[in-house]
């Protein structure tokens, strides 16, 4: 089993220009935790912007969401993988990187997402699989 | 000869009755069927009477001592007090109507030795609790034994099939040589048999009951009982088997009927489920004091009248 | 019929276990093809998935009369008739979703989702031979039916962008749109019926301990 079996295929984008309060919004109505920031005219540069990243950053910090684009905060680049990485290097990579998710990309395009609830998910599956060869 | 017609009747009657307890769960779930079930209880309940039948016919002797025609009716009197609670629907022991009988003979004669009948009472007391014990017990080490050992799906159902064989036909064993005295225990103490043909006789006139006349009361589930699963069915009816086998061994009939309830309530303690109903324990209670009562009261007034 | 049980030492039963275990892995392989077809966009191989579930009805038939011929306690019979049953729903179902993608292409936007339920699916099944497998050497079947369930929630959330993305397919008419919308449903209540034959399972394997 691979990891592009068990990987988020919506992701949801917004663009750099955008403010933290769009973000807000777009995350808080589709119930994720996790946005891919769009750079405008460069397709395959990505960045991030986690809940982590507006609570800790822009609302503890008492700052106007409203006042501050998402690209002020968005982290570069995104951490990718391979779609038919194993997830025990999956998950080496979020441990070395201290990431709660990683990017899975195909030639540069972001196609979907894997998470650390995926890798247990995919654990739990993998040793109930066992050695069994169907 | 004539006089052990009243044995013959008890003893089919017996046959007739008991034998639910043996393969009863076994043939109303389908696991055996009904001929089968009778045939085997049969042979090995002849098997049982045979070969350790005359264990508890001393005992009979031992509380009375009765002449020839005091025994037919006293096998007459515990016939006719089986047949009544039945009809009432009160489970009664055959064990405590004959030796109510044998008591009430002796009363009147004057030769009831009640020392001994403290013995045969602690007995009575003592099956079902014997019965629960063994119940629990089995089940738990049983239980235990057998999840350790056979874990594969095949080999359980195959063990489960054997073990609720082999178990009615220990139980049918265990009824033969506990309860044939009930049945011609009476001619062997008034001196009218030998042990080895009271056994025979006992033995042949409950397997005919078990052949001609169980159907009945093997296919009511009206007996209070909760169905159980193949394995909980398998525990109880060795764990009466071996408490019947254990006061044969100590020489005193007991009921197979109150082993049994005694084995179901031991079960259902595992569990922690009640195994038998407070309205059938009730029934079983009042039988217990009006069995042996009306043995006893019925023998003595039938040879007062009658001799 | 208790000796013959004994004494064929459990002839009759292993013949169960057997025919129940090639219907289970005969599922599999339908729920493979039914996903390489999609893949493939192969109409012959979608053809194959209806065959196959004839082939399934017939050795589900094989299984219940082998059941009721006398094999296990009775007891038993009718829970392991009702796994048969289910798993028979699963191929009856995937059948129909099959006719779906015979006549017609599934649309583009829907694609990708459609052939990754697919997928799930199929491992959904895997799983559901290695819990039969598991329940037959006594083994405990708890992490078996969890990652059971871990398919079918991951089934349920693509199932949650399909209904989404659907609304931007264009329509011909009413009656197209009835057919997409049941070879939706089809496609994601397969792994909702494998969920219950796997938990069916569960209750057999409790039952017997």
């Amino acid at each position: 089993m691979k990891i592009h079996e068990f990987m988020t295929k919506k992701i949801e984008f917004i663009d750099s220009n955008k403010s933290v309060y769009d973000a807000v919004e777009q995350m808080v109505d589709r119930r994720i935790r996790s946005v891919v920031v769009r750079f405008a005219g460069k397709e395959t540069d990505y960045g991030v912007l986690t809940s982590r990243d507006i609570v800790f950053r822009v609302l503890a910090k008492g700052i106007n969401p409203k006042k501050i684009k998402v690209a002020e905060i968005a982290s570069k680049p995104i951490a990718c993988i391979d779609k038919d990485t194993d997830f025990e290097d999956a998950a080496t990579t979020m441990e070395k990187a201290n990431i709660a998710r990683l990017f899975v990309c195909d030639q540069g395009k972001v196609i979907g997402l894997i998470s650390l609830l995926d890798v247990m998910a995919a654990e739990l599956v993998l040793k109930a699989r066992g050695n069994h060869d169907i | 000869m004539w006089k052990i017609l009243s044995g013959v009747f008890l003893g089919w009657s017996l046959g007739a009755n008991d034998s639910a307890n043996i393969f009863g769960t076994g043939v109303t779930t389908g696991i055996v069927r009904y001929r089968t079930a009778i045939w085997l209880t049969a042979a090995f309940v002849m098997l049982g009477a045979l070969v350790e039948g005359p264990k508890c016919m001393k005992v009979m002797g031992e509380l009375s001592r009765i002449l020839p025609m005091e025994a037919f009716y006293c096998a007459l009197a515990a016939a006719l007090t089986m047949t009544a609670l039945t009809f009432l629907a009160i489970p009664a022991s055959t064990s405590q109507a004959i030796i109510g009988a044998v008591i009430g003979a002796g009363v009147l004669s004057g030769s009831a030795d009640f020392s001994k009948l403290y013995k045969v009472v602690a007995c009575w007391v003592f099956t079902p609790i014997c019965g629960i014990a063994a119940g629990y017990l089995l089940h738990q080490a049983l239980g235990y034994a057998i999840d350790r050992t056979v874990k594969s799906f095949t080999r359980r159902n195959l063990l489960y099939s054997a073990g609720i064989l082999v178990a009615g036909c220990y139980g049918a064993y265990t009824l033969g040589s506990n309860n044939v005295a009930n049945v011609t225990g009476v001619y062997v103490g008034s001196g009218t048999m030998t042990p080895e043909m009271a056994a025979l006789i006992g033995g042949l006139s409950i397997a005919t009951g078990v052949l001609t006349y169980s159907r009945r009361v093997m296919m009511t589930i009206g007996k209070g009982i909760v169905p159980l699963d193949p394995f909980s069915a398998l525990v109880v009816v060795l764990a009466e088997a071996l408490t019947l086998h254990f006061f044969t061994q100590i020489g005193v009939p007991v009921s197979s009927s109150q082993a049994v309830v005694g084995a179901l309530v031991g079960v259902g303690f595992v569990g922690d489920v009640q195994t038998v109903s407070f309205k059938m324990l009730k029934r079983i209670s009042i039988g217990w004091i009006m069995t042996p009562v009306a043995g006893g009261v019925l023998a003595y007034f039938l040879i007062k009248l009658l001799t | 019929m208790i000796f013959d049980r004994i004494l064929s030492h459990g002839k009759k039963e292993r013949e169960v276990v057997e025919d129940i275990k090639s219907h289970i892995h005969l599922l599999c392989f339908a729920c493979d093809t039914f996903r390489k077809s999609l893949e493939k966009g192969d109409r012959n191989l979608m053809w194959e998935v209806i065959e196959l579930e004839r082939e399934a009805d017939s050795v589900r038939r094989e299984v219940i009369s082998h059941i009721y011929e006398g094999a296990f306690l009775p007891y038993l019979r009718p829970d392991l008739c009702k796994f048969v049953e289910i798993v028979d729903e699963v191929f009856d179902l995937l059948k129909e979703t099959a006719f779906y993608c015979v006549e017609n292409e599934v649309p583009e936007p829907l694609r990708d989702e459609s052939i990754r339920v697919a997928l799930l699916n199929f491992r959904m099944c895997e799983m559901l031979v290695i819990s039969f497998e598991a329940m037959l050497k006594g083994e405990d079947l708890r992490e078996k039916i969890l990652a059971v369930r871990i398919f079918e929630k991951k089934i349920d959330d693509i199932k949650l962008s399909l209904v989404k993305d659907v609304e931007h397919v264009p329509i011909e008419n009413f009656w197209a749109g009835k057919a997409l919308s049941d070879f939706l449903t089809g496609l994601t209540m397969i792994s909702d019926i494998i969920e219950d034959a796997s938990d069916h399972l569960q209750i057999i394997n409790v039952s017997t301990r």
